[in-house]
């Protein structure tokens, strides 16, 4: 799938980066932007006559510790940033898919966030500076390097989950934190998903902030809820407290646990490690225990991982492709009539034909979205329809 | 000041008036000079104030004015600090007066429904009853809008842990300048295709028109402490700040006011504050009840490191509402020390506090005014606030704020941290952005209004307006 034979670029700088993409448009040739590939089974990825590849693009451009601030290229690995953002006693608070390989480009074209979104917020959150290079070449900046900043539009949000199609990222900027003085995590066994997610309820209701509520379970029956607690030692202790206390509610007991980063890492994964077909739906927070129990009731129901702080639901349907269609088009559906979105961001290859990474439903604004396609990239050479957006 | 060629005048009027109704639209010059101003110092009449109901107003409005090249500038209550109201090329003004209401407080979701009038502080008092709040809190949250707090992506002192705007808005109903109704986002986090919803806000009203927004309400927290700190010199005060960060230490706000401002919040609310010091900080932790006294003790230990002289620790919700009244009350005190003010916006890295506040009151001396200093000390967002008296001294006044804004884009900072752009810092766009870099988001104004009627004269820099300012591109 990444366009075999295609030819490939690895600019070292953006200046390059933008003489590479201005002279594709010069000839219409078609651009995959690749760093580190550990995502390209996100999106509706075609065949393109060259792949940019990012990754030269590499390094820590600036860390101030005492600004809570650092600018990297966007080529840069995410280990390699937490490593040095940790030796100056700091994280950048995103627990991204595949961190060990993923490039800080792909991690924001892909708004590929984790579990930590409960307390942190998503990329768009934390990303507040960006240099990208538009699809005729041309160089654009928008943000800065300080933490507040309503000078101009805010393109960073654009270019957040763009699939490279709006523009090369070459350049981030992003609010970092102080590293936790404690953290520590606990979880619980629920008999039903609607149990779990009102334990998760109670505590996402209380200003106790976790850094991670989540629920895992499959067809056995068993549902899962973890929680990972970041910050002084007393609140940390007080939220598995919080947290004991509603699964108790619950009819459950909840045990201290300290591989929850692990377990929560594995997790965050399952679209990308899985051979069966994964729907993802972004859901308003109620909406979650009804979406999860029309998904395990489904014939071919494997798997089901939520972020139940934000209502990212991801749920892994395996079985006979007819099976695994009918329950793919039951959840898209079900998204959409709660309010919510979904999206299929793993498929089996046999499927690929038959079923649309956004499936049938149109985003809203999509004109417009169309739109800013056109004018940032006029050629349309850029990912071309990787997106939802085009 | 470019206008348009569309219609204008009585017929314009006249017109509305057949179109929306009479009790729809203003057109008296008495009416009309009430919209001419705002928070800021610019004004400009409107040609027409028209007061829709609904968003069925708005649309058929817009497309009116879209067929007779009329722009269209809404405001909220008129708070902004940019000018964002004006109308600085003639046109309708929008007054979302009438469309204030709370559509839905959606308690399980954690998420309000609002029409663009609705008070800021009317959403908190309204769900706190939940156990929620809306978290963007500007100072003049008692009178501005949430329509106005998306088109400016305001922020507020509590930002500094919780976020700004446009991190607590996931749903917008936007009716574009031709009249078309686009429903974005919704109760979910994030929803597929662009973020339009993150380009839109904090775009000032030039992208369109914003009719309907979903908030995310955050649980109330637990327990806050509230710390003040006094310092001799406000260079103690600021280093504080630095050393709290450096500490590991992120409390929920942070703010910083100097002796000139002291006095004036000490005339006027009588929060309490040391009239003797330098610089006093004003600081909260919140959260769980456990832990803040603890971090309370190590954020006062770090002040008594640096030279405090006075540490208070708010003992009841009443001290703690007077000290905040006196920060919160801060820009409208400065009328005890002269009759009028321009407040600037500009954005440091925290690190360079001490250094820029030096610069700040060179610039004071060397124009020869009175510059008091309250601000958002943790996110380094500065607001120096230049007194005056007469408008003749106005263009120094502007032109001290201009070298101010200078050395916060030199120091690695940004003109404008909360308050916008609007017309008032447009001309100086190009200190912080290369020609390119403009024409990016010009881009994006054009793929929203091709017309240009969205508030017009805005953001970007106007050749009619910004001939004087030739800056050297910064890129």
């Amino acid at each position: 799938m990444n366009a075999t034979g295609a030819q490939r670029m690895r600019p070292a700088d953006t200046a390059a980066c933008a003489r590479a993409v201005a002279e594709s448009a010069a000839d219409s040739r078609s651009l995959r932007i690749r760093g580190a590939g550990t995502k390209d089974y996100l999106g509706e990825v075609l065949p393109t006559d060259t792949v940019l590849d990012t990754t030269a693009l590499a390094g820590v451009v600036a860390h101030v510790p005492g600004d809570l601030t650092v600018t990297v290229a966007a080529g840069t690995r995410f280990a390699e940033l937490r490593a040095a953002l940790a030796n100056a006693g700091q994280f950048l608070p995103l627990d991204p898919p595949h961190a060990e390989a993923a490039t800080i480009g792909g991690i924001v074209a892909a708004n590929s966030t984790g579990f930590w979104r409960a307390r942190y917020g998503g990329v768009r959150d934390q990303l507040i500076g960006t240099t990208a290079v538009l699809g005729d070449g041309t160089v654009a900046h928008s943000g800065g390097r300080v933490v507040k900043n309503v000078a101009g539009y805010d393109l960073n949000k654009l270019f957040v989950g763009s699939l490279g199609t709006l523009g090369v990222v070459v350049e981030c900027t992003f609010k970092v934190l102080p590293r936790p003085a404690a953290s520590a995590g606990a979880h619980a066994r629920f008999a039903r998903s609607a149990e779990a997610f009102a334990a998760a309820d109670a505590v996402a209701r209380t200003s106790a902030r976790p850094a991670a509520l989540a629920i895992s379970g499959g067809p056995e029956g068993t549902w899962e809820l973890l929680i990972q607690a970041n910050g002084d030692a007393a609140p940390v202790a007080r939220t598995l407290d919080l947290l004991a206390k509603s699964a108790r509610a619950q009819g459950a007991s909840a045990q201290p646990h300290n591989g929850v980063p692990g377990v929560l890492a594995t997790l965050n994964e399952v679209s990308g490690r899985s051979d069966g077909l994964v729907i993802r739906a972004a859901l308003p927070l109620a909406a979650q225990p009804a979406f999860a129990t029309a998904a395990a009731r489904l014939e071919g129901f494997a798997q089901l991982v939520a972020d139940a702080a934000s209502g990212i639901v991801r749920v892994v349907l395996r079985g006979d492709d007819a099976v695994v269609l009918d329950g793919a088009d039951a959840l898209l559906a079900a998204a959409h009539v709660c309010g919510g979105s979904a999206r299929v961001e793993g498929r089996p290859d046999s499927l690929r034909a038959r079923l649309r990474a956004w499936g049938d439903a149109k985003p809203a604004g999509l004109f417009l979205m169309r739109r800013l396609k056109e004018a940032f990239d006029p050629r349309g050479i850029l990912e071309p329809g990787r997106s939802a957006a085009g | 000041m470019t206008v348009r060629a569309g219609l204008r005048g009585a017929p314009l009027i006249s017109a509305l008036t057949e179109l929306l109704g009479k009790d729809k639209v203003l057109g008296t010059r008495e009416d009309l000079l009430i919209y001419e101003y705002d928070g800021a110092v610019d004004t400009a009449t409107p040609d027409a104030v028209v007061l829709p109901n609904d968003t069925a107003d708005v649309a058929k409005l817009s497309r009116f004015c879209h067929q007779n090249d009329v722009p269209i500038v809404p405001r909220g209550a008129g708070t902004g600090l940019s000018g964002g109201a004006i109308p600085v090329e003639g046109g309708v003004v929008v007054s979302f007066a009438r469309m204030t209401r709370i559509l839905e407080i959606d308690v399980p979701n954690m998420r309000a429904v609002v029409q663009p009038g609705l008070v800021n502080l009317h959403l908190s008092t309204a769900v706190a009853p939940h156990g929620l709040h809306f978290v963007p809190d500007p100072s003049s949250q008692k009178a501005c809008t949430l329509g106005g707090n998306v088109a400016e992506n305001s922020g507020g002192p509590h930002t500094l842990a919780y976020g700004v705007t446009t991190n607590h808005v996931t749903g917008l109903e936007i009716v574009l300048s031709d009249g078309t109704v686009v429903r974005l986002g919704g109760k979910a986090v994030e929803y597929e295709g662009y973020d339009l919803i993150g380009a839109f806000v904090g775009s000032e009203g030039t992208l369109g028109i914003v009719t309907e927004i979903t908030v995310r309400l955050t649980p109330l927290p637990e327990d806050k402490r509230t710390i003040l700190a006094a310092f001799p010199t406000i260079d103690g005060a600021s280093e504080t700040v630095s050393a709290i960060i450096g500490a590991g230490i992120v409390p929920s706000a942070i703010e910083l006011m100097d002796q000139l401002a002291t006095e004036a919040v000490e005339a006027a609310v009588g929060a309490g504050y040391p009239l003797d010091a330098g610089g006093i900080l004003l600081m909260e932790v919140d959260g769980l009840r456990d832990g803040l006294d603890d971090a309370a003790e190590r954020i006062e230990a770090i002040c008594r490191d640096n030279g405090a002289t006075t540490l208070r620790r708010a003992a009841t919700t009443l001290e703690r509402d007077r000290l905040w009244a006196g920060r919160k009350g801060a820009f409208a005190a400065m009328g005890r020390l002269a009759p009028a003010y321009y407040v600037q916006d500009g954005v440091i890295p925290r690190t360079r506090l001490p250094e820029v506040l030096r610069t700040v009151r060179e610039v004071a001396q060397r124009h020869g005014v009175r510059i008091a200093n309250v601000f958002h000390a943790g996110d380094g967002n500065l607001h120096p606030l230049i007194l005056f008296a007469k408008e003749s001294e106005l263009e120094g006044v502007k032109q001290a704020g201009l070298e101010i804004l200078e050395a916060c884009v030199a120091a690695g900072g940004s003109i404008t941290g909360e308050h916008g752009v609007g017309m008032e810092k447009n001309c100086f766009m190009p200190l912080q952005f290369s020609a390119d870099d403009l024409a990016t988001m010009g881009r994006v104004k054009t793929a929203f209004d091709p017309a240009g009627l969205a508030n017009p004269g805005k953001i970007f820099p106007t050749p009619s307006r910004c001939r004087e300012f030739q800056f050297a591109a910064r890129r």
